[in-house]
């Protein structure tokens, strides 16, 4: 059994775990009721801890218990203020993984949080640093969402400065989420915020669970951490699960690929640099041919393509990992955030400018009273 | 009849005087005539009462009642004799017939008849004779009186028991016993049966010897059986019999009351107590008493039980077996009931069993009731439950309470 531990940091980390506590108790409205009467129910054993500075944040998680969020304390959050985040990490590093430490050993941790807030973006590479440093052979995976880009330029400068801070680390891999990608997925923005953490947290409960099940091919923890390994180490998810009106397990699978069905932007022929393909589903579903067909149709644009089958009954149900070699999104949103931050360079400037004229009408006077 | 002449004959003339004293001589003459030939053929008779041993002198003639041969008969044996030999017989009289001794009383001689015999001791004589001979006069003997040889037998019946009752074998001893001084023979024995109130069993009829000397005694023993109770009159035994000379005689004992008591009986009683009404699924006890209230032993003694109605009430060990249940004595049992389904139920027992006088049959019953299981406290299946849930949903608030 895999012993997992998911680390909500920051408001977007919290919520991602929310969801995934709430796809442990079923998903859906039904799980506000089973949160009363049911036990989450984990495919491996999972620890969640939900780490913030700013406690309204920590109030708001619904399916999380209560000892599985840490407020860091003395702080109502950062202000997106990275640096501010780092201090208050640094100050309360003991805190947090005495906290951890709790929870036990781990074989997997997935440390979820956004690029672009101020408590996650700063606390993640430093906790990531942490948790390699304390659990030597422990895979570490970062589930990083990057912000709506209208969201701001320091959104846009903080999550750029973590995305370097995130890549240059130790860390196993980053599984890219793209809010801005995903937002098309709903009409207003709060719905879309649930749709994602809800889509996120589906992925990665299904990737948990199909890691730790007896296959009819073996997929493991080791081919997922190479496959992570692969290309830029960033990575991201598809996802599709056929209904009755189509069974075809290739449907599925293409599916599956489509960029209609990732988390982040990508172009899976071009952009794909190794591939995990976990097929599940009811054993009359699963034609190993076609699905060998499709990995191996795969195979001839993203190199090395794991494939993982799980039987269980259902309609299928594909999940498919990749390992980019490019990510051209990325950098469009480096240049909007270098834009953004020269803005706010300029109009620091001319802001300066103007007070340092508005001050010099009273240089040489004196108050009088 | 002289007076009355005379006097006539001194109120007339000399006459007339001499007619009336020659009339008065005539008929003193004929009166004289007629006196003398009227004391020469007078008869005359007297009736005496004589003892054996008494005589009767009349004349020169002596009668002397020698024996009461025959009272049945009427035969007594009397002696006649005459002063100076010339009569000496001794003959037997037949009751109420004449006995014409010298040519009897139309003669010279005297008739006697035996009126009545009184007794084997007397009897009653007429003598008849002419005047001639005097008056009959009775001489008593002065010889005691001889005491006969009579037999007397006393009769006695008896019980042996003087509390009897129905069912009861009784010996009846019929003692026969000759308190007299001559031999009783002949003897027969007639006792009339109690009926309807006993059935005979042996020995019956009594017998009796024949004959019995005086002094000596017999018994006869019978065995009856009382069959009906109530109070009868036993009647008496009769003992006839005759004595030496043939006379026939009867004795009989007196008759008595005896009471015959119904037979004992054994009465069985049954007491059933039940604990109490009894819950659907639960149990009960029913303590049952069986007691002999009678007055004979009650035996073999079969106890069977019956439920009714036969399902939804379950008892075991309601019957029974004893071999005896004495008088006034009781046996106790319990037995364990099951209640199944709610109801009323009716325990019945019945004790078949030999009760002194044959079989007989004893039945008690009690009401069970097998209430419903009370729900007393069903509404905890309610609220026990939403307490564990409002429990379970607060502990679970708390936990997700920050």
């Amino acid at each position: 059994m895999l012993n997992v531990l998911m680390l909500g940091v920051g408001q977007c980390g919290n919520r991602i775990m929310d969801a995934v506590n709430k796809e442990a108790f079923g998903g859906g409205a039904t799980s506000k009721l089973s949160k009363y009467c049911l036990k989450p129910k984990f495919p491996s054993r999972v620890e969640t801890l939900a780490i913030n500075t700013a406690i309204n944040d920590l109030k708001e998680l619904r399916f999380t218990t209560a000892k599985d969020r840490l407020h860091v304390p003395n702080l109502h959050g950062v202000g997106a203020n990275r640096n501010v985040g780092k201090q208050a990490f640094m100050d309360n590093r003991d805190m947090i993984m005495g906290e951890i430490e709790k929870r036990g050993d781990f074989d997997l941790a997935f440390v979820i949080t956004s690029t672009s807030g101020g408590t996650g973006s700063s606390f993640s590479p430093l906790l990531i640093n942490e948790l390699k440093r304390q659990y030597r052979n422990i895979t570490v995976i970062t589930v990083a969402v990057l912000p709506f880009r209208e969201e701001g330029s320091i959104y846009l400068q903080n999550a750029a400065f973590s995305m370097r801070e995130l890549m240059d680390l130790e860390a196993d891999g980053i599984i890219l989420a793209d809010n801005q990608y995903m937002k098309r997925f709903s009409g207003d923005i709060a719905s879309a915020y649930d749709k994602i953490n809800s889509m996120i947290a589906q992925r990665l409960l299904f990737l948990i669970e199909s890691l730790d099940s007896e296959m009819l091919s073996v997929t493991d923890l080791g081919d997922f951490k190479t496959v992570m390994n692969g290309g830029l180490r960033i990575g991201t998810l598809g996802f599709y699960q056929a209904d009755r009106k189509n069974t075809s397990i290739r449907d599925a699978i293409e599916n599956s690929l489509k960029p209609g069905n990732l988390l982040y932007p990508s172009n899976i022929t071009d952009d794909a640099a190794r591939a995990m393909i976990i097929v599940q589903g009811s054993r009359e579903y699963l034609d190993t041919d076609e699905i060998t067909k499709e990995v191996e149709k795969l195979s001839a644009c993203a190199g090395h393509v794991f494939k993982g089958i799980v039987v269980k009954k259902g309609y299928p149900k594909v999940l498919s990992v990749f390992a980019l070699a490019a990510a051209p999104e990325l950098e469009s949103i480096y240049a909007q955030a270098a834009r953004a931050m020269q803005d706010e360079k300029e109009k620091r400037g001319r802001a300066r400018k103007q007070l340092d004229d508005a001050f010099a009408h009273i240089e040489d006077l004196e108050e009088i009273y | 009849m002289l007076k009355f002449v005379a006097c006539h004959a001194m109120s007339w003339g000399s006459g007339m005087r001499r007619m009336i004293l020659l009339a008065v001589i005539f008929i003193l003459i004929i009166t004289a005539t007629y006196a003398k030939e009227s004391d020469q053929d007078e008869t005359t008779f007297n009736d005496f009462t004589l003892n054996i041993g008494d005589r009767i002198d009349v004349g020169d003639y002596r009668t002397e009642l020698i024996e009461i041969q025959s009272l049945k008969d009427g035969l007594a044996v009397m002696r006649v004799s005459k002063v100076g030999g010339a009569l000496d017989e001794q003959r037997a009289f037949l009751q109420n017939s004449a006995n014409d001794f010298n040519g009897g009383a139309e003669g010279d001689g005297i008739t006697l008849t035996v009126t009545d015999i009184l007794d084997d001791q007397s009897a009653k004589v007429r003598v008849e004779y002419k005047e001639s001979l005097g008056t009959a006069k009775k001489r008593t003997s002065e010889r005691a009186s001889r005491a006969p040889d009579a037999p007397i037998l006393s009769v006695q019946k008896s019980f042996d028991k003087n509390q009897i009752g129905v069912g009861d074998e009784v010996k009846v001893t019929v003692t026969v016993k000759n308190i007299g001084t001559g031999q009783a023979t002949n003897i027969q024995a007639e006792d009339l049966p109690p009926l309807p109130e006993f059935s005979y069993i042996a020995g019956y009829p009594p017998k009796i010897k024949e004959t019995l000397n005086p002094g000596e005694s017999d018994s006869a023993v019978y065995v009856i059986n009382a069959v009906k109770e109530g109070s009868i009159r036993v009647p008496a035994i009769q003992v006839s019999y005759t004595d030496s000379k043939k006379n026939l005689k009867s004795n009989n004992s007196e008759p008595f009351n005896i009471l015959i008591n119904p037979k004992d009986k054994a009465e069985l009683v049954f007491s059933l107590r039940p604990s109490g009404p009894i819950i659907v699924d639960g149990t009960g006890s029913l303590n049952i008493s069986l007691f002999n209230q009678g007055k004979a032993p009650a035996t073999r003694v079969e106890v069977e039980g019956e439920i009714r109605p036969s399902e939804g009430l379950e008892a075991a060990g309601l019957d029974k077996s004893y071999f005896e249940i004495l008088p006034g004595t009781d046996e106790n049992y319990s037995v364990q009931l099951s209640g199944k389904k709610a109801g009323n139920y009716t325990v019945t027992l019945r004790a078949d069993y030999q009760g002194g006088d044959g079989a007989a049959v004893q039945e008690g019953m009690t009401e069970v009731v097998v209430l419903e299981r009370e729900y007393k406290y069903l509404y905890l299946l309610l609220i026990i439950p939403v307490l564990i849930i409002v429990a379970w949903s607060y502990k679970r608030y708390r936990e997700y309470k920050y």
